[in-house]
């Protein structure tokens, strides 16, 4: 890594041999505009838009294909560069039917920035806009409008370079271009919407997300993917209290700058459907609502007096409430089987460059708190079936809804002597408990996971439970305190705080430093099975 | 004036291999591939001064001796035979009447660049010119100019014919090598350059038709006879093409720096009908059009046509009597470009298609006040800030007719029509 001295608008910058001028005023701080240049994809140099004034050369240069060479004086603010990039934009609005009022992308829009940045000039074109299609659906998640298209040619290039799967293609020549699907091809590859995100105008929009709601409601909290244990970077984009959308956050040791359909509208499944809003007790005749109170004191009577009590977590509980769950299990019921809920399914290979085979986003820092080590979720539900377990405690999972045992697995949770469920819907499993906890979402609750690389990340609530829910830890710790085991925290970074004095992988680690981009734990990535 | 390009024009059967050997063919090649090494070959070449007849000029040799030596990559050369610049026909000439002359200038380059397989693109229109090709490249392999162990040195090289599917784009060579890839024509954003990076990502090197076809005879007689040869900076002959408004329309090979007034008065033979010059396009349709008084002292060479504010470009030589409305004909060159555009780059894309529709309004009768302020300025915001040099090529024309001819379009927008056409 050679360091190259340059000079950006006067000012001088050190940066390093290879890398291109926009990357190096990217890394100054200087924000050059730009509309094709992606820094994850090839570069197209199509656009224009970056053209800067490099000394010495008589013709302005695009600064994403310009290396960086030893004195060299780059201006982005010169008059020469401020008319062309109005003249850049002119161009890029004459047959662009300016439909911001019922655009999707607007408020986000890098057509509409750039114009109130750069140009704020009435078009001086005159003679009829070049017309296109509207509403061309090119997958089950994505639709295209060809004349907001600028034809930076992004979504081609991600096809191409980051899926490999050449679902689109640019066709027809000069102002005709557009893009469109190649042959019969449908853009419907595992990581399609990243098109969504990557298009700089509003010719991609999300067919899920599309006049839900205004960008510039949405409220924005960053946090980590639920959908599987590669924890991706992503934030969560609120409105009234309900989660709009989910965003790919950058994070390089991550997800870089995409995340998966599955995992981008996973929340639907995971927030949706009636709400538990009340403890449930069963009683003659069914489950009836009761107080906290009578719930809480159901689980423990139930649990302490179980011969063979079984505990098992959701993948998307956090370390803190693994730890409290592994105090509470070990205080209850002594040597109970503990396990997380994990379930390995085949990938092929394009699901394979980001996706995990899960559906565990947190089942590694599940195991870290001693959740797990019973020899798998397999065998621990091999033993449910078997009649191993008198009691069971289940915590954010529908074993019925995610498993095939189907039939089996009914009548092995109806054997149960006592079966308490944990959840924020009267599942399939919480229909056949005992008592049943209201509890949260992922969405709605603050902690951290370990990815499966071993990677601390941060979970931030997005939206706040509904009243009479509680938060799984605050369950957990309520139960802990009614078994008078006395703990002084009442908060997830107090739980975090005592968590990383117990458990050796997590010592030292403050929950502040985490941040938003998280700490790789010692020891690096490990397969599980 | 000796001809070197036209020596085989006109002979009966020229394009056939016996004729063509009858008249020394191939022997520059044996010559090359026998006794000389690919350095004194470039060396040669660039003794010559031959530059790039394609339009840009650059010397010859000096493009080959950038392609690097110690590439582990294959090298190909690529003969660039899309001609389809407004205006241009002589690359078409030597297609049909003297292949064997292309067909052993590219072995001859091949050779200087030391590549083994080397391409043949031709324009797709040119039905009849790839016919002809196919069949002088399949006379040459089997009489062993073309193949494996030429003349027993060792030296192998195949030649692959290529048919363009028909845009004027690709002709530019970096879209003629996302083409022959199998890609979409569309020109390369450079850096890299082709010397380095070309086809397939290997080094390569495109030479036009007519620059290829000058070699046989420069290792014939020697880069010094060729220097010898026109001015200073513009050695030897060019072809140029005349056509319009002209008596003698046709394919001419001039020395280079041949006066332009004589050559259009007593070699083509002036405008016909008694009629007087209004306008001349020296290089094909992307260059600035001239005015009679702007050529009085121009030669045909690469200097002193730019030192006039046009090119020597492809030498399409498009003649412009005065009863050409000077509107029609830029629009009619503008629609060209609009239609050609590869469509990649927003300046090129957009404008080439907005001056067109203000050229279209002005003729049809609709033009309006800052029209022509509007073009200029559209115009200069195309030059220079596009991915290939088409923009320029669009841009300059349509800003020269302008600025030659203003009043006649300010004549047209007053008066709402024409005012030169009598028609
Ligand atoms: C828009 C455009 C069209 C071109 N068309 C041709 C063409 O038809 N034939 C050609 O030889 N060169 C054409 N060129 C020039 C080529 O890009 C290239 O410079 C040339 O083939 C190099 O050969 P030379 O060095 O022998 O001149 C064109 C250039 C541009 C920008
Ligand atoms: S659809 Fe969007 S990303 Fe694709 S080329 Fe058009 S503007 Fe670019
Ligand atoms: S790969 Fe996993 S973590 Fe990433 S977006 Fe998809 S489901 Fe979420
Ligand atoms: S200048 Fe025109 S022809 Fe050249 S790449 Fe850009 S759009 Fe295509
Ligand atoms: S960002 Fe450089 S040309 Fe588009």
């Amino acid at each position: 890594m050679d360091p190259v001295k340059i000079i950006i608008d006067g000012k001088e910058v050190t940066t390093t041999k290879g890398k291109t001028v926009i990357q190096a005023a990217a890394d100054a701080g200087v924000a050059i505009p730009h509309y094709c240049y992606h820094p994850k994809l090839s570069i197209a140099g199509n656009c224009r838009m970056c053209l800067v004034e490099i000394e010495k050369m008589p013709k302005l240069q695009i600064a994403c294909n310009t290396q960086v060479a030893e004195g060299m004086g780059v201006l982005t603010q010169s008059p020469k560069v401020l008319a062309v990039r109005k003249a850049v934009l002119e161009f890029l609005l004459i047959n662009h039917p300016v439909d911001c009022p019922i655009c999707d992308q607007a408020g986000e829009c890098q057509l509409q920035n750039y114009y109130m940045e750069h140009n704020r000039e009435a078009s001086r074109f005159e003679v009829g806009k070049q017309h296109d299609r509207k509403k061309t659906i090119f997958g089950p998640n994505v639709i295209f409008d060809g004349e907001r298209c600028i034809k930076c040619t992004r979504c081609v290039r991600f096809c191409q370079e980051i899926t490999k799967t050449d679902e689109l293609a640019v066709i027809n020549r000069g102002d005709h271009s557009t893009i469109a699907l190649f042959n019969d091809s449908v853009l419907d590859n595992p990581l399609s919407a990243n098109v969504v995100d990557i298009c700089p105008v509003g010719a991609l929009t999300d067919r899920d997300f599309r006049f839900k709601v205004r960008v510039w409601y949405l409220q924005k909290t960053p946090s980590v993917c639920p959908g599987c244990s590669t924890g991706c970077n992503i934030s969560v984009e609120t409105y009234q209290n309900r989660i709009a959308r989910f965003k790919p956050r950058i994070n390089e040791a991550v997800n870089s700058h995409w995340i998966c359909d599955e995992g981008r509208y996973c929340f639907h499944e995971l927030t949706g459907g009636e709400r538990l809003t009340t403890p449930l007790i069963r009683q003659e005749g069914g489950l009836v609502p009761t107080t906290w109170e009578n719930a809480l004191h159901a689980v423990l009577a139930g649990l302490r007096s179980a011969k063979a009590a079984a505990g098992v977590l959701s993948g998307r509980n956090t370390n803190e409430e693994a730890f409290l769950f592994a105090k509470l299990m070990k205080k209850l019921a002594p040597g109970s089987p503990l396990e997380v809920c994990y379930q390995e399914r085949e990938l092929n290979e394009t699901q394979k460059i980001l996706m995990s085979p899960d559906r565990a986003p947190n089942f590694r820092g599940a195991r870290d708190m001693g959740v797990g080590a019973n020899g798998g979720y397999g065998s621990w539900l091999e033993k449910l079936l078997a009649g191993d377990f008198s009691a069971a405690y289940i915590v954010g999972e529908d074993l019925l809804g995610s498993n095939g045992a189907g039939e089996r697995l009914r009548a092995a949770l109806q054997k149960l002597s006592f079966l308490v469920v944990q959840d924020i819907r009267l599942s399939e499993t919480a229909k056949l408990a005992h008592v049943v906890l209201p509890a949260t979402h992922f969405g709605e609750k603050e902690g951290t996971y370990t990815n499966r690389k071993g990677r601390l990340q941060k979970l931030n609530a997005a939206v706040i439970a509904p009243e009479g829910a509680l938060q799984d830890w605050q369950i957990f710790l309520r139960l802990l305190d009614l078994a008078e085991e006395k703990l002084s925290y009442s908060t997830p970074s107090q739980i975090f705080q005592a968590l990383a004095e117990e458990v050796a992988l997590y010592q030292g680690i403050s929950y502040a430093t985490i941040g938003d981009q998280g700490i790789q734990l010692g020891g690096g990535g490990v397969e599980q099975s | 004036m000796e001809k070197l390009l036209l020596r085989n024009i006109g002979i009966a059967d020229s394009h056939t291999l016996a004729v063509y050997q009858s008249r020394g063919g191939y022997q520059s090649w044996e010559k090359v591939v026998r006794d000389m090494k690919p350095a004194e070959l470039i060396d040669e070449v660039k003794a010559s001064g031959l530059r790039g007849r394609g339009g840009a000029g650059f010397p010859t040799g000096m493009k080959w001796s950038f392609v690097p030596k110690d590439s582990p990559k294959p090298k190909y050369l690529v003969c660039n035979a899309d001609e389809s610049e407004p205006g241009t026909f002589k690359d078409r000439l030597l297609i049909e009447q003297d292949p064997h002359a292309i067909i052993e200038g590219t072995l001859i380059a091949a050779y200087g660049i030391q590549s083994h397989t080397a391409f043949i693109y031709i324009r797709g229109e040119l039905v009849a010119g790839a016919k002809i090709l196919e069949r002088a490249v399949e006379e040459a392999a089997r009489a062993g100019f073309i193949g494996k162990n030429i003349f027993g040195s060792g030296f192998d090289l195949d030649v692959i014919l290529h048919r363009g599917a028909g845009a004027y784009i690709c002709g530019e060579e970096t879209a003629l090598l996302s083409s022959l890839e199998g890609g979409r024509g569309w020109p390369k954003v450079k850096p890299p350059f082709p010397a380095t990076h070309g086809l397939f990502g290997c080094p390569t090197v495109v030479n036009n038709v007519e620059t290829l076809a000058a070699l046989p005879w420069i290792i014939e007689r020697g880069a010094a006879a060729y220097a010898a040869m026109g001015t200073e900076k513009s050695k030897g002959t060019k072809l140029f093409s005349v056509s319009g408004h002209i008596s003698r329309p046709g394919v001419y090979e001039v020395e280079m720096g041949y006066p332009f007034k004589k050559f259009l008065e007593d070699d083509c033979g002036g405008v016909p009908n008694g009629r007087k010059l209004k306008g001349v396009i020296p290089g094909g349709g992307s260059m600035p059009v001239l005015r009679p008084e702007e050529i009085e002292k121009v030669n045909l060479d690469y200097e002193s046509v730019q030192a006039a504010g046009s090119m020597l470009g492809s030498g399409g030589v498009i003649v412009m009597d005065e009863t050409t409305c000077m509107v029609r004909a830029a629009s009619n060159i503008a629609r060209f470009y609009a239609h050609e555009s590869c469509g990649q780059c927003s300046p090129c894309r957009e404008g080439c298609h907005w001056m067109e529709k203000i050229f279209h309004r002005i003729e049809h009768g609709e033009g309006q006040a800052g029209d022509l302020d509007l073009v200029l300025n559209i115009s200069g915001n195309i030059m220079g800030n596009t991915i290939c040099p088409f923009g320029d090529a669009a841009a300059m024309p349509a800003a020269a007719f302008i600025k030659k001819y203003r009043a006649e379009f300010e004549a047209h927008i007053a008066e709402k029509r024409c005012t030169v056409r009598t028609e």
